[in-house]
């Protein structure tokens, strides 16, 4: 009942959100997103939790009703967290909240409805991480959709409109496939229900028959590579990535926050719980394209955020990077893989979302994001640069810091598959990322903030105050905890990882 | 045990420190004396000590290797934990004495450097010597590979910190990045070997019955198995080695990746004495000293280092013959002198190779910090040929300095010819017993003593002797006893230090006793440390990696080193000496083109950077734009809407997308239902 109250209280909190004037909307979000805040704390201090909770787990706070039947297979609302999930709904508690002070300074119309669609959102993204039923997954996954197109398409830049619906209309269209992919599955194995431990228990046995003159072995794969795909546009992996960087332009700083730091896991998320979990033996067989796949959207993500002009286009391109380590320690289905990408995920989150929120900030003060545009940025904003430099060398995997540790899991785990042919050569060649990383962030760091003091945009640029630098500081002791003690999260991601794992091995 | 319950200290009282200047710098930057310098020289001063402490229990014995902190336990079996560990040994205890003694000495020097001079963003510059000296503190006393990793790109980051520090001007943001990058490029070999060899051995333990020396031991005895990917066990740990070696290359500024320690002197001199000369560039070497166990198993690796040495301790010092800023001789200097400790563990002395790198830090600070004094002087100007004459005006510089290059260039008794002769000697040896490649480093390593002679006594002559050629230099700044100081102290170790291991005369005489080798040969009576003595390394070297000694007398051979580098001072003293000396740069013709262009290494890795890499970048964007994305609009605008429809969709309101995005939903639910055959 738990999760389902919590669940509520913020979809309760939006919905009075909606209400309030709009001069005090920002204070009373802020207020009202610490009660969710403070609820995902408090269920990472009690979970109580064991094992997976698709294979084999002992799942906390898990709740389960049956809700309706649909052509004799059951829906029902079965809620839970294990340790891959809980990690995720502590991240969009932090980040939701520091997104909504970050936004006091950023969004300066419509706030009520703006501080209301983010709650509304954070609702449906919690839905998505504690939800066991695929329907009731599937709903809450759609639904994060709608106030995300709404954010990006009021609250955006000049071409917000065509961001939106190609945001919108990709990531659907994707769904769609990923919807029909699954349910396939669901039809040919044989189960009435959509309750995820037990297709995933049916699926895991290899139970499935034929369908639509498909043998089970050509579904399976069919099913996996539609559903790969679908879950590939929401990563994005390249070549599907292409939606990423206009939406990022286009969406108001704290709308990229959530969308690089929360929205993009669910699709790894699904991918963990789908595709790696449900259908393993199909993965392995698949594992040299993937792993391709993985290594081709670090270093071409890696390449094109080298070619950036615009900060926020090189924060975006570098997400795809960053999320390619995610798809290898994936594919390299070893403990230190899987558990690394699962910890990459909210690593990611964080530092992304303080690089989004930092060039927001600089946006801010100088009306401005472009690289040419402004030099020696440090000289008038010292702390906003101590904290953006601190960030970057999160994002180049500086140890001690949460990247480095996300990072250096995946590269264990995948240089010593056993799944992955090739695995060294693989994860060496996908490791070159961390070279390239290092040179497009100095470079703009050195051109942007470094240097005689230069701005061609006609505004004073005096240092940030302190409601748009204590989020940044917040999210930099966050990645600097994770840094240093990992286990605070890894410790359960291990935990729920290895059930789905055949075996030992690193 | 007692002294060794305090070691995590040694690292956490300068991070303290570091602490408590961002503290400062970012509340009440004025809240601090000397902009914080004090906690920082209190904080070296208690690791100083510490340090002290260990070394006497050491002495006395001891030996410790156990895990402080488990940064990520192990959840199943055959899983390894990553964690921190502490390895206090001989090596660590000697290599902790040098790093806090020279970061107390620069905290001292940077109240005469930055203070004295009015420096803004003192608490800025004193956090990133006291997070460096506490990262550097953490690579020395690091008991597995990945703690030495992350405390290796740590001093990374404060290295480019502390180059920056003048970020208003445009040169040293650039320099900074050039650091970063270059020795990024190396360390991403040194991560991949690190994993490779998480993934080979299960373990990246420096020390114990289940280190990763001693099990690649094992594995060649046939004793043990490890995963080897298809690969025969010595060729595998050889790929290893080099990988590792990669990230060796780049912190120890080796060739190909020297390129940026040159650059790196746009940072204050306070911190290229510390970090680009005695203590972070001397990472690289160090932990190759650190895992000799395994690199000793290697023969075709230890070939490469030898090689990289030898050739790098010759080509960087054939450019320090032209320059003109003191800075930029001494910087070269660097890359040289570490190319010799290169050549020293390659060529299997492992004993010569840890006694250059305690004597190079002894007397490369000292002339660092002795540049700095007359930088000082001569009001931030670098330019020797602006100088002359400073010996009457600054005493106490020039006699240390002079001690300083005496030893640099190999003048007996100075520190640095009992070390240099060393290596070369170990080179000799194991070079004719055998080994052509080490002989050929070898004679590179000799040709090099001609050239350092050369370039020393150059640059002594013309800062300090001769007339003053400047206003500057005819009546330069006066220095306070906190540069003083600090040159004292190092000019005395750098004139004494070589009496810890005066190998030949050790020979002729029998006494004094070679305590080095003393110190570095034994387990204290702990069979777990005995795979970490030099003992051992001689032992392997012998079986495994094929080396052999010819007799030679080190007499002999260091008479021929000292002989040629009074060849090249003499030559320098010939050429520059009087009160108004010549260039002379013309007589090399073409030559000094390329020397005054650096072989044209950094042409060729700017050309990289800017003229490939980057360009390559903008092709892919291009087509990224073009086709990946032009693909998609053109699906959707073919087979989704129409482009008249499109227009339509984008001129509604809001309220018509929420319901549109609302009936889209449902119509997608339904649709898929009716696919799925639930109402039937």
């Amino acid at each position: 009942m738990i999760l389902a109250a919590l669940m509520a209280v913020t979809a309760a909190a939006a919905l009075v959100t909606f209400l309030v004037p709009d001069e005090y909307a920002g204070g009373a979000a802020a207020a009202f997103s610490a009660l969710p805040l403070v609820g995902s704390l408090l269920l990472w201090a009690g979970f109580d939790g064991r094992g997976n909770a698709l294979v084999d787990g002992e799942v906390a706070f898990e709740t389960v009703s049956p809700w309706l039947t649909l052509g004799g297979y059951e829906v029902s609302w079965h809620v839970g967290l294990d340790g891959v999930s809980l990690p995720l709904v502590v991240l969009t508690a932090v980040l939701t909240t520091l997104a909504i002070v970050s936004a006091w300074s950023a969004i300066d119309e419509r706030r009520s409805q703006f501080y209301g669609l983010v709650l509304f959102m954070e609702t449906t993204l919690i839905g998505v991480f504690v939800s066991l039923d695929f329907l009731l997954w599937f709903v809450f996954w759609e639904a994060v959709l709608v106030p995300m197109y709404l954010l990006i398409g009021v609250w955006g830049g000049p071409r917000r409109k065509y961001a939106a619906i190609k945001f919108f209309v990709y990531t659907n269209v994707a769904s769609l496939a990923m919807f029909i992919g699954f349910v396939a599955l669901v039809l040919a194995a044989p189960v009435q229900t959509f309750d995820l431990p037990t297709v995933a228990a049916a699926l895991r046995n290899e139970q499935i028959s034929a369908l639509l003159g498909l043998s089970p072995g050509a579904l399976r794969t069919a099913a996996f590579a539609v559903m790969f795909v679908g879950f590939a546009v929401k990563v994005p992996v390249v070549p599907f990535h292409t939606w990423l960087p206009d939406a990022h332009v286009e969406a108001p700083s704290p709308v990229s926050v959530l969308l690089a730091g929360v929205l993009l896991k669910m699709g790894t998320y699904a991918l963990l719980r789908y595709n790696f979990t449900m259908l393993p033996e199909t993965a392995a067989a698949l594992a040299v394209p993937i792993a391709a796949v993985a290594v081709l959207s670090v270093l071409y993500g890696a390449m094109l955020a080298l070619a950036q002009e615009d900060l926020k286009r090189i924060v975006a391109y570098s997400s795809v990077s960053s999320m390619g380590y995610v798809i290898l320690g994936l594919v390299a289905y070893t403990l230190y893989g899987v558990g690394g990408a699962t910890f990459q995920m909210v690593a990611h989150g964080l530092i992304s979302g303080l690089m989004f929120m930092a060039v927001g900030v600089i946006y801010h003060s100088t009306h401005t994001r472009m690289v040419g545009d402004m030099s020696g940025m440090a000289d008038r904003m010292p702390v906003t640069t101590g904290i953006l430099v601190a960030g970057a060398f999160g994002y180049m995997g500086l140890p001690l810091m949460a990247g480095f540790a996300g990072e250096f899991f995946v590269f264990v785990g995948s240089f010593a598959s056993t799944t992955l042919p090739f695995a060294p050569v693989f994860t060496a060649t996908a490791m070159f990322g961390i070279v390239v990383v290092a040179g497009y962030l100095l470079l703009a760091m050195q051109r942007t903030l470094f240097g005689p003091f230069r701005l061609d945009t006609d505004y004073e640029v005096q240092e940030a105050p302190l409601r748009d630098t204590v989020p940044l500081a917040v999210l930099l002791l966050c990645i600097v905890a994770l840094g240093v003690a990992p286990d605070l999260l890894f410790g359960m991601i291990k935990d729920a990882v290895v059930p789905i794992l055949q075996g030992g091995g690193l | 045990m007692a002294a060794f319950d305090f070691a995590p200290l040694i690292v956490l009282l300068p991070f303290a420190g570091f602490l408590v200047a961002v503290g400062a710098a970012l509340t009440r930057p004025g809240v601090l004396p000397k902009g914080g310098a004090l906690p920082g020289i209190a904080a070296t001063v208690g690791s100083l000590l510490l340090s002290a402490w260990v070394a006497l229990q050491v002495l006395a014995g001891d030996r410790a290797a156990e895990t402080v902190y488990v940064w990520s336990a192990a959840p199943a079996a055959g899983v390894p934990e990553l964690v921190f560990s502490l390895l206090l040994d001989p090596l660590a205890a000697l290599m902790l004495l040098v790093v806090s003694l020279v970061a107390l000495l620069v905290h001292v020097f940077s109240l005469g450097y930055m203070n004295d001079e009015g420096e803004t963003g003192l608490p800025r510059y004193y956090a990133g010597l006291g997070l460096f000296t506490a990262s550097m503190l953490g690579f020395v006393v690091a008991g597995n590979l990945l703690m030495a990793f992350v405390f290796f790109e740590l001093v990374g980051l404060c290295s480019y910190l502390l180059i920056g520090f003048w970020f208003r001007e445009p040169g040293p943001p650039s320099a900074a990045k050039k650091a970063f990058l270059v020795t990024r490029f190396g360390d991403y070999f040194f991560l991949v070997g690190l994993v490779g060899v998480f993934a080979t051995f299960g373990t990246a333990a420096f020390a114990g019955p289940e280190s990763f020396p001693v099990l690649a031991e094992a594995v060649l005895a046939g004793e043990a198995s490890a995963r080897t990917f298809g690969f025969e066990a010595r060729t595998w740990f050889s790929v290893l080695g080099l990988l590792i070696l990669g990230g060796v290359l780049g912190k120890s500024a080796q060739f190909p990746l020297h390129t940026w320690l040159p650059d790196a002197m746009e940072g204050p001199t306070p911190v290229s004495a510390l970090i680009h000369a005695a203590t972070m560039v001397a990472a690289g070497v160090y932990l190759v000293a650190r895992v000799y166990g395994f690199y000793a198993l290697l023969p075709t690796v230890l070939a490469v280092i030898a090689l990289v040495g030898g050739f790098t301790a010759l080509f960087a010092a054939t450019m320090c013959v032209v320059k003109r800023e003191i800075k930029q001789v001494l910087a070269y200097s660097t890359i040289s002198q570490y190319g010799y400790m290169m050549l020293g563990l390659g060529a299997g002395g492992y004993v010569a190779a840890t006694f250059h790198l305690l004597t190079h830090a002894m007397f490369k600070a000292l002339l660092f910090l002795g540049a700095g004094s007359v930088i000082i002087a001569m009001h931030h100007d670098e330019d020797m040929w602006n100088m002359g004459g400073l010996r009457e005006k600054m005493p106490v510089t020039y006699y240390t300095f002079l001690a300083g290059s005496l030893a640099l260039a190999g003048i007996v008794p100075f520190s640095g010819f009992w070390s240099k002769d060393e290596v070369l000697y170990e080179a000799l040896i194991h070079g004719l017993a055998g080994s052509p490649a080490v002989l050929v480093a070898y004679a590179m390593g000799l040709l090099a003593v001609l050239f350092t002679g050369f370039y020393t006594f150059r640059m002594v002559l013309l800062t300090f002797h001769g007339d003053p050629r400047t206003e500057t230099a005819r009546d330069p700044h006066g220095v306070g006893w906190s540069v003083k100081a600090p040159l004292v102290v190092l000019g005395v170790l750098a004139t004494t230090a070589g009496a810890l291991n005066a190998v030949p005369v050790h020979e002729v005489l029998g006494f004094p006793p070679e305590y080095l080798h003393d110190w570095l040969a034994h387990d204290g009576g702990q069979s777990a440390f005995a795979a970490l003595t030099s003992e051992h390394y001689g032992e392997l070297l012998k079986t495994q990696a094929g080396y052999a000694s010819a007799e030679v007398s080190s007499v002999a051979a260091g008479l021929v080193s000292l002989a040629l580098a009074l060849v090249g001072a003499g030559a320098a003293v010939v050429l520059y000496r009087g009160p108004d000396p010549d260039p002379h740069t013309e007589k090399l013709g073409a030559a000094r083109t390329v020397l005054y262009n650096n072989y044209y290494q950094d042409e060729y890795q700017a050309w990289l950077a800017e003229s490939f890499v980057r360009p390559l970048a903008r092709v892919l964007d291009g087509v990224d734009q073009g086709v990946v994305d032009g693909g998609v609009n053109a699906v959707s605008s073919v087979s989704l809407f129409s482009g008249r429809r499109l227009r339509y969709v984008q001129t509604g309101v809001v309220s018509n997308y929420a319901a549109l995005l609302t009936l889209g939903l449902t119509a997608l639910v339904v649709a898929a239902a009716l696919v799925g055959g639930w109402f039937t």
